[in-house]
């Protein structure tokens, strides 16, 4: 009995430790043979619950290439964004990165001298056609290590048919915090279920903080990149999130709740303002709204978050000439055009960008389009912000609870990130 | 995993329970295939090695090197890509026991354990005596009984999950339309009100197991015991003290022992309703050890060698109170 109690005990275990990620997989990236040389190219999926698949806007333009480059082969895997990270991470612990990357963040990467710069991997018309923010944001150090692939960035977003209902006029949207309170107030008064999204779930809860930190001047790092995450500033900001909270302004409990729900509450009119993003305008075409500046905490904002997803080339396969085509080759203008409309996103050149303010289906994305320029990011080349981020997505929407205490630990955190 | 652990349990707990004699202590019998009497030449002294090698390969490879593995990983430096930067000592497990959210994740996986099984083996224990009565359409009910246990333990939690939407569930409009609530609630929304649900969800998919785990014990009970108490004349409450219990101390202690560290180790039922949020406010030590995997795998495994520590000293405890290894000590 013992001996059986034993191995029960250990099958319980060994399924634990199934669930820690002991697992490694094994597919090598090839190298040439018979003068064809296959570099292998890992992206993401942008499509949603299975439509729209980015691996057909893949498939079209790496046969499109392979024609023109007949000596290139590219083996491409695309992962959805639940699994890319720890694929990737596997791929790395195993030695078996790919050439080429398309995912999330490139700084940890890029700190370890895994990656060629951009520059020795795109031709200069390429790198020099990014616009100047996009550009730098993907520099450690001095040198760009992160290709920018696609951007997004961040407008405040109000129902005007709810805003009529209270009695508010939708062409007035809230400038400032006090603006908020009171119309999130008299909405609430109008009986609209949720005036205020604040959506602190732990998809996107860095992104939604970090608006709410800037609008009041603060952010996760100072000018000098040390994290300051339980500064006064940010203290204050979540305090105001707190008393609308409490006052039952918003969603009742934002640490639980994600934004691609709170996303459809808004379309389906439950809700009455909230920090919208581009890829909601196909969801809100019929309705009545408005796309205006964020507000701030004494006045209009005028930064807004801007988001970037990256290209980076590894060195491991020293397959950089071919990397190289192939990159250009991606890089072009028709081709970025194409993939920022299918998935309503935003561009990284300056060639798509003026391709995309003179195309007339693509109207609704010039607010975007506008304030893409001046948007902050994240400290995407400090190589400690991955391990950061993640935390701060599941623990900052406590901070609408307790804002110190839930500060305080994240700060603790991101110190000892980089131990 | 109640699946496979389930397929062992009518037997263990039916040839226990044939061995139990009234005023011995119940414990089960010693092995058949002791120690071979006198001395044998070399190859038949190693005897039942050869036989027993596979299943030790199969103990050596899914457990042992995972266990190794995982210590060893918990001592190194792993950065966010992957990579190994070399021996960190014992920094992640400094790391770990200065995380302000181990203390709550440690009372609540002590409170969630011992709150789930204590539950589960209360209403198994009324439910195994229900189904043992001979009653009109008890085949049915003893079917239906199996259904939570067949559902996959993420599928119902999912369910459970939007059941409780505070915009779609259907408890809230539940509870509207009876006029108990006048604003639907997000009840997973904070620890409070999850907790409970969570606990609720666990006992209702450990039940089935449990059940018939305790009804395969009853089924042993001999006829002449009962009849033996009645001619004594004692009461049903008496019999059931005196008679029942005790000859089902082994099914019961096997049903106890496989539940406590199921539910120590249930991962799908947290994860599938709150995932342990909000923060980590409703996560066990297995879910922390999840989370912690986003960002940092040295310091999850340091979590993983942490909790192998708890089931050992669970097992080795429980060994102890039940006095199942008393003979060889």
């Amino acid at each position: 009995m013992k001996r059986r109690l034993l191995s029960l005990s250990a099958a319980t275990l060994a399924g634990a430790l199934a669930l820690s990620g002991c697992s490694k997989g094994s597919n090598s990236g090839s190298t040439s043979a018979d003068g064809v040389t296959t570099i292998k190219f890992v992206a993401a999926d942008y499509g949603s619950n299975g439509q729209n698949p980015t691996q057909a806007y893949w498939q079209g333009v790496i046969s499109a290439f392979e024609q023109q480059n007949p000596k290139i082969k590219v083996d491409l895997q695309v992962i959805n964004w639940n699994d890319i990270d720890t694929q990737v991470k596997t791929m790395v612990q195993n030695g078996n990165q790919p050439d080429i990357l398309q995912t999330g963040g490139y700084a940890d990467f890029a700190k370890n001298g895994q990656l060629y710069p951009a520059q020795d991997v795109l031709s200069a018309g390429t790198t020099g056609d990014f616009l100047p923010a996009m550009a730098h944001a993907g520099e450690q150090e001095g040198t760009q290590y992160g290709i920018p692939f696609i951007s997004s960035a961040r407008m405040f977003l109000i129902n005007n048919e709810l805003f009529k209902k209270a009695g508010l006029d939708p062409a007035n949207p809230p400038k400032t915090w006090a603006d908020i309170t009171a119309d999130a107030t008299a909405l609430k008064k109008a009986g609209v279920e949720i005036p205020l999204g604040v959506p602190l779930g732990k998809e996107e809860a860095q992104g939604e903080s970090f608006i709410w930190m800037l609008e009041n001047h603060g952010g996760y790092q100072d000018d000098k990149g040390k994290y300051v995450i339980n500064s006064q500033a940010n203290i204050d900001t979540f305090t105001q999130l707190k008393s609308w909270v409490d006052a039952g302004l918003t969603e009742q409990s934002p640490a639980s709740v994600n934004r691609t729900d709170l996303a459809k509450d808004f379309a389906s009119g439950k809700v009455g303002m909230l920090n919208g993003i581009p890829t909601q305008l196909n969801d809100v075409k019929n309705m009545d709204v408005t796309w205006t500046s964020m507000p701030g905490k004494d006045g209009a904002s005028k930064a807004t978050l801007g988001v970037a997803d990256w290209v980076m080339a590894f060195k491991k396969g020293g397959h950089k000439e071919q990397i190289k085509a192939f990159l250009d080759f991606a890089y072009s203008k028709d081709n970025t055009v194409k993939f920022d409309k299918e998935y309503s996103l935003l561009p990284v050149t300056q060639s798509a960008l003026t391709a995309l303010q003179a195309d007339p289906d693509q109207k609704a994305l010039t607010p975007f389009l506008q304030i893409l320029p001046t948007a902050v990011f994240y400290p995407l080349s400090d190589p400690t912000w991955p391990a950061v981020s993640a935390q701060v997505k599941t623990q900052i929407g406590s901070a609408a609870t307790d804002p110190k205490k839930t500060l305080d630990a994240l700060q603790q955190a991101a110190q000892q990130a980089g131990e | 995993m109640t699946g496979a652990t389930a397929k062992g349990i009518p037997a263990v707990s039916s040839r226990s329970t044939t061995d139990v004699r009234p005023g011995a202590p119940s414990r089960p019998p010693a092995p058949k295939a002791g120690r071979p009497a006198g001395r044998r030449s070399l190859f038949s002294r190693l005897g039942a090695l050869p036989w027993l090698a596979p299943a030790v390969v199969l103990i050596l490879g899914v457990v042992v090197w995972p266990v190794v593995e995982m210590v060893s990983t918990s001592l190194r430096r792993i950065d966010t890509t992957g990579t190994d930067h070399g021996p960190a000592g014992l920094v992640k497990y400094h790391k770990l026991f200065s995380d302000p959210r181990l203390p709550g994740v440690l009372t609540w996986t002590a409170v969630w354990t011992i709150a789930v099984v204590g539950l589960t083996m209360l209403i198994s224990l009324a439910l195994a005596q229900l189904f043992n009565q001979n009653f009109p359409g008890r085949r049915l009910t003893r079917w239906a009984l199996i259904a939570p246990w067949a559902a996959s333990v993420l599928m119902t939690a999912i369910g459970f999950r939007w059941m409780l939407d505070q915009v779609a569930g259907v408890f809230n409009r539940l509870l509207l339309d009876l006029g108990l609530i006048d604003h639907s609630r997000a009840w997973l929304g904070d620890a409070a009100h999850a907790r409970p649900w969570l606990v609720l969800v666990a006992v209702f998919v450990s039940l089935p197991f449990t059940t018939y785990t305790l009804l395969a014990g009853l089924q042993t009970v001999p006829g002449e015991v009962y009849e033996a108490a009645r001619v004594d004349g004692a009461t049903p409450w008496q019999t059931y003290r005196k008679v029942t219990l005790p000859l089902l101390r082994p099914a019961f202690l096997v049903g106890l022992v496989i539940n406590l560290i199921n539910v120590f180790n249930s991962f799908p039922v947290i994860w599938g309703m709150t995932q342990g949020g909000p923060n980590a406010d409703t996560a066990t030590t297995t879910v922390l050890m999840y989370m912690l995997r986003g960002y940092d795998v040295a310091e999850s495994a340091a979590m993983s060698v942490v909790n192998f520590a708890i089931v050992i000293l669970m097992v080795v405890v429980f060994l102890k109170v039940s006095r199942w290894n008393g003979e060889e000590s």
